[in-house]
Order: structure tokens, then sequence, then C-alpha cells
């Protein structure tokens, strides 16, 4: 009866966080999703890390509403710590 | 003080004999041939220093001698027990208080006349054993010297030694391998020395023990066991030739009497507190258990004993009488040798210093076998403990009822002090307390022996020490951030019980340094706090509200099902609701059952009630008005009964509360916001349209009855519900009584529970004003990001903390009490109504002039905030001054 998008739904209203391919993460309120992974996140910062001349360097971009497309998707869990 | 109600301070008396004659006791040793060592040689001094009684018994208390799982016999065999109903008192102890003879040490047993006489022929393997391990290197050193008085105990009777007598006669000696011949058994003065066959024959010593007494009066062996128990393997000549009263089964058990007398052995130390020998008894005819048996064949002996297979079964040794429980491992050989150096002297000592006993007459006897039993009776658990161990036992009990802070902490007494004399709270209720228990304990202690004063005297040192720890205790709790342990110590229960066992793994997370804060933080609030009468008896489910873990979001949910139990039933609620509105659209009846059963309001399987934790989600607040389209009055009427009632645990007021939440974030004062914008606006629209006054009674008892409500007054969402409820009870009351409506039950019901709340509040009123630092972080959080109710301003720049929900409080609460209760009111909240007054006046004169007109706004809403509740009273705040309103 429970599939893993069954336990997505209840983290519905909820914050979540999103791993991304290409070294990118999300926070948001989550707001929607479907089969394939695809989300709609509110109030969503993105974090892009990058390795520039040896180091890590991040930046962080924020936005209002935002959908995630679902390939890009590779792990979605309740953040750390609010 | 002891723990058992006799005095143990009074074994100092006998140290000093104690000590004279050991020394003796050692010369003598020093010059017995027999003695592998000399033990002046290898003596170091150990015995000579002061109160070394106390850790002699490391060995037992560490572990090392005892096999895993051995279960000691604390009291008296039951053999014992029969024993000292059988065997005739020899010797009254007439002067001496029970309490001495449970103190004495062995010199003085003679006069608990002889059937204690076994306990101390067992003191004598007994009391070095336990030292084995400690001594190894210094063999000679301690344990000798701490007991080897013990053995001069034996009184035997005149018709015992005939007996004696004529057994030795009976049963030749069987050859003995020292040079000292022995002695022809005069009078009475000796004991029953066994001289052992040497080589060879070293199983025989312990089945000699155990044969013996066969064929006796139970009152006879107690003399005699000595030198077989102990010593024989060495065989060296004790007193006397060795008395063989019964055909030994030599193939029979040896290493098992081995064992048992060690076993017996064992036994004393655990016991020989203060009073070694009263509590190990051998009680001869008692019978053997089985499990002697057992354990003697597992454990591994080093005496050596001729290892021949079982063959009689337990049961043919009756007299073996110990409790089979505790048997000692590898621990022969070394009795072996301490009784081959020992076992000179000791005979010798024996016999010089026994006495001839006066026949006593048949009343004489009585008197003292009754006397004996209720000496016995008293002793039964005697020496369990050391001193050490009742101290710190007692200063333990005595920290869990003595504090420093006896006002915030001793609270039921508190209460219950009010309750009985109606009077102010005193300031020193700790000596109170301890005075209470200084009577009772002195009149146990101190009534009968007169040691009263002692007994106080160690109390009221005990009680300074409690109240130290009591102390400490605090930064202690501080310090610990692990609070996982609390509860270990009995106070509270709630955690976990039958009824809600645990349900899941609970992984302790890493907690933040800010939760720990909060944590202890609550735990302050809720100790210095109070509430009322925390009887929860219409409630079937343990489910009190004034657990201090509800700080903690997971530990609550954990204990409502879980994350995920709440999650999903918060998503079944969404599912039944969108369905019941689907009916209602399509014009159909609705029925909401299975809505009442998804919102699991009254699930007892919880500790804290699912519907609460399903509140503590934006979505489960948000849901909730589409809920009660769908309910009926008395399904409301118990899910707000469940609120109120389980109100400690909403998230919201934990995060609302500046005592648990002194950092409020900005999303969390949005949650506030929602929860006051949804659900507070139910519960008023609720409570002014369909409830009655006893209804709001009801929620109101449910909420004074459950929860910690000073509390929940520190928390702004908790004040403005007891505010709705408390003001809704008001306005019912005035209305009904213009139309004479109000039956009396109602009223009386009323008064009760105001003065419960209010009971609840008093002394306290002043915390519901959050500090200054939490007003202002709430402002700074609610400038920087959306301005929320929590402040109040012209402009976004100029906010300030809105303490108009605080005053509208204390309002409802001064119009519904009585005189007395506003005077109590306005005497505790006093400061802040003039600092109130003075910051209004300070703003106009501190701000600049272009903005005159924001300070003017502010303190025009200062003033008014403040005249809402000081008009209740008649009062008005004007310019500076309170004056009458007119």
């Amino acid at each position: 009866m429970e599939t893993p998008l069954d336990l997505l739904k209840l983290n519905l209203d909820e914050k979540v966080f999103v791993k991304l391919r290409g070294a990118r993460e999300m926070t948001g309120t989550l707001q929607a999703f479907d089969s394939h992974c695809n989300i709609v996140l509110s109030n969503a910062t993105e974090t892009i890390y990058e390795f520039l001349e040896g180091e890590l360097k991040s930046n962080t971009k924020s936005s209002e509403m935002v959908f995630v497309r679902g390939d890009s998707v590779t792990l979605i869990t309740t953040p750390s710590e609010e | 003080m002891s723990f058992f109600g006799f005095d143990t301070s009074l074994s100092g008396q006998n140290k000093g004999s104690n000590r004279d004659s050991r020394k003796k006791a050692n010369n003598r040793k020093s010059k017995s041939p027999e003695a592998a060592m000399d033990f002046e040689d290898t003596y170091q001094g150990f015995g000579e220093h002061e109160g070394e009684e106390d850790d002699y018994l490391n060995d037992e208390t560490f572990g090392n001698a005892t096999e895993l799982g051995a279960d000691f016999d604390f009291g008296y065999g039951k053999g014992e027990l029969e024993a000292v109903g059988q065997s005739s008192v020899s010797q009254p102890a007439l002067n001496r208080s029970y309490a001495s003879a449970a103190t004495s040490t062995g010199s003085e047993m003679p006069m608990s006349g002889y059937h204690t006489g076994p306990a101390h022929i067992m003191d004598d393997g007994m009391d070095f054993t336990p030292m084995e391990s400690l001594w190894t290197n210094q063999p000679r050193a301690m344990p000798p010297q701490q007991y080897q008085q013990q053995p001069e105990v034996q009184v035997l009777s005149m018709e015992e030694l005939e007996r004696q007598q004529q057994l030795q006669q009976q049963h030749p000696q069987h050859g003995y391998v020292g040079g000292v011949a022995p002695p022809p058994p005069v009078g009475y003065g000796y004991p029953p020395q066994a001289f052992m066959p040497q080589a060879g024959y070293q199983g025989m010593p312990q089945n000699m023990q155990q044969g013996m007494p066969q064929g006796l009066p139970q009152g006879l062996p107690q003399g005699m066991p000595q030198g077989l128990t102990q010593g024989m393997p060495q065989g060296l000549p004790r007193g006397m030739p060795m008395p063989m009263p019964v055909p030994m089964p030599m193939a029979g058990p040896p290493q098992r009497f081995s064992q048992a007398s060690h076993a017996v052995q064992h036994q004393q130390p655990i016991s020989a507190g203060q009073q070694s020998g009263q509590a190990s008894f051998v009680a001869p005819g008692s019978s053997q258990s089985p499990e002697l048996s057992q354990q003697s064949a597992t454990s591994s002996t080093q005496l050596p004993t001729t290892k021949s297979p079982v063959m009689a079964a337990p049961g043919l040794f009756p007299q073996v009488s110990k409790p089979p429980q505790s048997v000692s491992s590898s621990r022969g050989q070394f009795v072996t040798e301490q009784d081959s150096r020992e076992s000179t002297p000791r005979g010798a000592r024996r016999g010089s210093m026994r006495k001839p006993q006066e026949p006593l007459s048949p009343e004489d006897l009585k008197r003292l076998q009754i006397r004996q039993a209720k000496v016995d009776k008293i002793l039964r658990h005697s020496g369990v403990m050391t001193p050490r161990d009742k101290d710190f036992i007692t200063r333990y009990q005595l920290s869990q009822i003595v504090t420093d802070d006896p006002y915030n902490e001793d609270f039921y007494f508190q209460v219950y002090k009010i309750i009985q004399r109606g009077g102010i709270v005193g300031e020193s209720n700790k000596g109170l307390i301890a005075r209470a228990y200084l009577e009772h304990s002195g009149h146990r202690l101190g009534g009968r022996y007169k040691r009263a004063d002692v007994a106080l005297q160690r109390m009221q040192s005990q009680v300074e020490k409690a109240v130290t720890v009591a102390k400490e205790r605090p930064q202690k709790s501080r310090e610990n951030l692990d609070s996982a342990k609390e509860g270990v110590l009995g106070k509270i229960s709630s955690a976990r019980n039958s009824k809600a066992p645990r349900r899941q793994l609970q992984i302790p997370l890493q907690k933040g340094d800010d939760e720990d804060v909060s944590s202890s933080a609550i735990e302050d609030v809720v100790q210095s706090m109070n509430g009322v009468d925390i009887s929860s008896s219409s409630k079937t489910r343990r489910r009190s509200s004034y657990a201090f873990r509800s700080v903690d979001q997971r530990a609550v949910l954990s204990r409502s099902g879980g994350r995920k139990f709440v999650l999903s039933l918060i998503e079944t609620v969404y599912a039944e609701v969108l369905e019941l509105e689907a009916q209602l659209r399509s014009g159909k009846e609705t029925d909401s059952t299975e809505l009442w059963e998804a919102l699991h309001i009254a699930d007892d399987a919880y500790e804290v009630s699912p519907f609460i934790s399903i509140l503590s989600f934006d979505k489960g607040v948000k849901i909730m008005p589409r809920i009660f389209n769908f309910l009926n009055k008395d399904q409301k009427l118990k899910l707000l009964y469940c609120f109120f009632s389980e109100l400690s645990h909403l998230n919201i007021i934990v995060t609302s509360s500046y005592k648990t939440n002194p950092n409020p974030s900005d999303s969390q004062l949005k949650k506030l916001e929602l929860f006051q914008s949804v659900f507070l606006k139910i519960i008023v629209s609720f409570l002014s349209s369909s409830a009655e006054f006893l209804e709001v009674l009801g929620l109101l008892l449910a909420l004074v009855k459950n929860n910690n409500v000073s509390f929940i007054s520190t928390s702004k969402i908790g004040l403005n519900l007891i505010t709705v409820l408390i003001s809704r009870a008001a306005l019912i009351k005035q209305d009904v009584s213009r139309g004479n409506v109000l039956s009396s039950m109602e009223a009386s019901s009323w008064n009760e529970i105001y003065d419960k709340l209010f009971t609840a509040l008093e002394t306290k009123l002043a915390v519901v004003f959050p500090p200054d630092e939490y007003t202002a972080k709430v402002v700074t959080a609610s400038s920087s990001g959306t301005v929320t109710s929590a402040t109040a301003g012209q402009s976004q720049k100029h906010q300030f903390y809105d303490q108009s929900y605080i005053w509208q409080f204390l309002a409802s609460l001064a119009l519904s009490g009585k005189l007395n209760h506003q005077r109590v009111i306005i005497d505790e909240i006093r400061e802040e109504i003039f600092g109130t007054i003075s910051r209004a006046e300070q703003l106009l004169s501190s701000t600049p002039a272009e903005e005159q007109q924001i300070a003017m706004y502010q303190r025009d809403k200062l003033y008014q905030d403040l005249n809402l509740f000081l008009n209740v009273m008649g009062l008005v705040a004007r310019d500076g001054e309170i004056s009458e309103l007119k």
C-alpha cells in the first residue's frame, strides 16, 4: 500500500530538502509532486556548489515558488534542522 | 541513625577490647610452630587502623570472590530460625540493648546463647576469606587481625560437653600430624577442636562437619565444627582430639562440603557490618538444599580434597543448613593456609576463655528464649549495610525531600500547608520537613533506646548535607545536557507505562545547545511553578501535561505515535474532509464518524493525543476550520476538552513561551500567527456561539487541572486561551445574572474553578510579562520579516511589542475575581504597572521631535492597554498618574 511516493505525500506542506544533480541542493516547502518526482517547492532556497581554483564555493538562490524537474532529483528528505 | 532502627554507632565500643585481644593473639600466633610463615614478619600493621571494618568487605562488594548470579541470604536462613526456637539460651544478655547486641563483635557473643555458636564457628573461616583477593601478597595482614576474635564465642552447656566427651571416647582419633599431643578434654573449656588425619585425608574434615551432628541433638554441633570446617586439611593440631561421632561417608562429597563451609564463610562478610556472625548461622537440622551440591560441584575449589564421585545425595547432609545461594569458588587454598596458621592459637585462646555455664532455671530459659527470639527478629537483616551505606541512603532520601528552595520544589507540601492552615507559605519549610522527619525517626530510634539525641544530631547533619546536595542539583542538571536520564530517580512516571509502552525505536538525535537550554528552562519553569490538583481521575490514560519533555517536538511526536504517523493522520483527515465536502456539495447527508476517528481524539493508546500533534503542523492547523464544519457540538466539546487538557504538549505553546523558546524565529512567529488566526478563532467562535456556562467551566477545569498553568501563562497563545475561557465565563455569568438563571451550583463551581486557577497563578503572575530581551527579539524578528500581531506600530520600522494580550488576560482575571483576588493581582504586578507608566512617559521625552507622532501613538497604546486592566478595578492611568475612574 505504501509506495515511496506515499511517504513523500506525508511531507506535503512541510519543509523538505532536495538534492539535485549537478551539485545543487534545494530547501523549501513541498507543494506538489508527481510520479516522475517532479516537485514544486515554495519559499525555496537553492544552493549551488562549485569547485573553483581548488576551493569549494556555494551560491544560493531564493525563489518563492519553483518547479523542479524530476529527472534531476536524487534525494528528498526532511531538512536536518530548521 | 540506622536504617533498620537500631544504633549502629555503638560498634566502636567494642573495638578497643578487640584490638587488645587481637594483639595477644598475634603474639601467640607468631610462636606457633605450625605456622608456615611468621605473622609478625609479614604483618604490615594494617590491622591497626581505625575504621577498617568498613573496608574489609571490598571483595564482596566488588565481586571477585562470588560466582555470578549468586544469591545471598541477608537474613537468617530458615533453618536458623528453627534452631532459635529449639536451642536453649544459655546466657542472658540482660543489660544489653538490641542495638549493642547487633553491633557487638564476636567477643561479646557468648551472651547471646550458644545457638549463636555456629555462626562464629563459621566466622573463623569467613573472616579472612573476603580479604583473600585483596591480600594475596600479604596473606596475614588484615584478615586474621580483623576476626580472629570471634571463635571464642562458643559456649557449651554441660550436657553438650558431656555428649562430646562421650563421642570422643567412642571415636578414636584418626591420628594427627602435628607434634602437639591432644590434651584431654578438660572441663568445658575446650571446644571440640578436631584433629585431622592429614595426608590423603583432606576430604574428611568437611565430611565430619556434616556427619557429626546427625546423631546429635540440635544444640550440640555448634561447638564442634570449628576445627572441622577450617584448618583441618592441614591436619594441624587443635585443642582436642577429633570427635568423630558419625560414620563418615568418606567417599562422599568432600569437596562439596568444603564448598559448603565456604559458602557459609562467604555469607558472613556480607552480613558482617558491625555484627559479624549474627546473620550467618549454620542451623543444625535444617535441610540442605540441592542447589548447594550443584553449586559446589560447579565451583572450582583448590582445596586438595579427594575427588571421589559424589555418592550421597544432598539430602543426606541436612545439617549443612546454610542457604546455599552463596558459594564461593576458588578460595579453598587460602583458607587452609590461614587455618593452619591460626589453628593453634585459636584453640588455646578459646580454651582459656571459656567459662563454665550455670544451668538456668526453666523460667529463665523461657524468658531468655523469648528475648532471644526478639533479638533475632530485630537482627534479622542487621548488618546488611555498613554505616556508610546507610548514611548515603539516608542522605539521598533526604535530598529528595529537603531542598534549599522549598517554596518552589516542595509544591505539594506548600499546597497542603495552604489548604491546612490557609496561611502564607513560610520560608523555612526545610526545617519543618526535617523536624517532622526527625520526630518520626527519632521516635523509632530514640524512643526506646534513648538515643534520640544521637539520632537527632546525626539527622541534622544529614539534613545539612542533603541541603548541600539539593543546592548542587540544579547546576548539575544544567551541566548534564543529556536529559535522557531524567526520571531515573522516579520523578516522572509518565514517560512510559504499561498502557503506553515504547512503541518504536527512539533514536536520540544530537540536540543543539539551544534546545538543551530551553529543555532545562522548561524544567525550571515546571519546577518553580505549580499547577493545581493533578488528579486526573477523569482521564483514563495517564496523559499528564506536566511532562517536561514537551519542549522537544520530536519527543512529543514520538509519544503520540511518531512523526510519520501524525503526518499520515493529517493526510487521512484531509481525505475525509474532502470526501465530506464533496458529499455536502452534492447535497448528501454527511457522516462525520470516520473523520472523528481519524482525529484520534479519544485514542488512549498514545501518551500524547495524536490530535495535539496534528496541531503542531501548519497543515494540521489549517484544516481545522473545515473539520469543525462537520463535527457536532458534542464532538467539538470533546475535541476542545482534549485540546485544553493537553495544552502543555502543544507545540505552539512551547514555541510561544518565552521560557522555552527565548529566541523566536521569524518562521515560529508566523506559525504563532497562523495558529492565532485559525484555531483561536474557532475556539472563540465556538465558545461565544454555542457553549454553555458549564461547558466553558469544564474546559477551564480541564486546562487548570491537567496543565501547568503558570507555564502556559508564559506563552502568548496560552495566555490568550486562558483569557478566552475566563472572559467567556464571566460574560455568560453576567448575562445569566441579569436573568437570574445562574443556579447556586453553577455559581459555586465557577468560584471553585476560579479559585483553582487563581491558586495556580498566584505568586507567579509576574511571569506573564516576558522579559525585555524576549520582546526585543520578537520585535527584531518581526521587523525583519513579516509583521505579525505580536508587535504593534504604525509602520514596519517602528514596531514595539504588543502587550495588550497580557493586559487583557489580567483584566479578565480581575474581572472574575473578588476584591482580595484583585488585590493580590495588583500586588504582584505593581512593578509592571508602574514600569508601563514610566515607559509611556519616557517615550515622549526620549524620542526625537520628528518621531513624536510615533511616540505619541505608542504611548497611547500603552495607556490604553494598561487602562483596560485598571478600569476593571475602577482605576485609570493618565499622564503618569493613577486615579480613580469617574
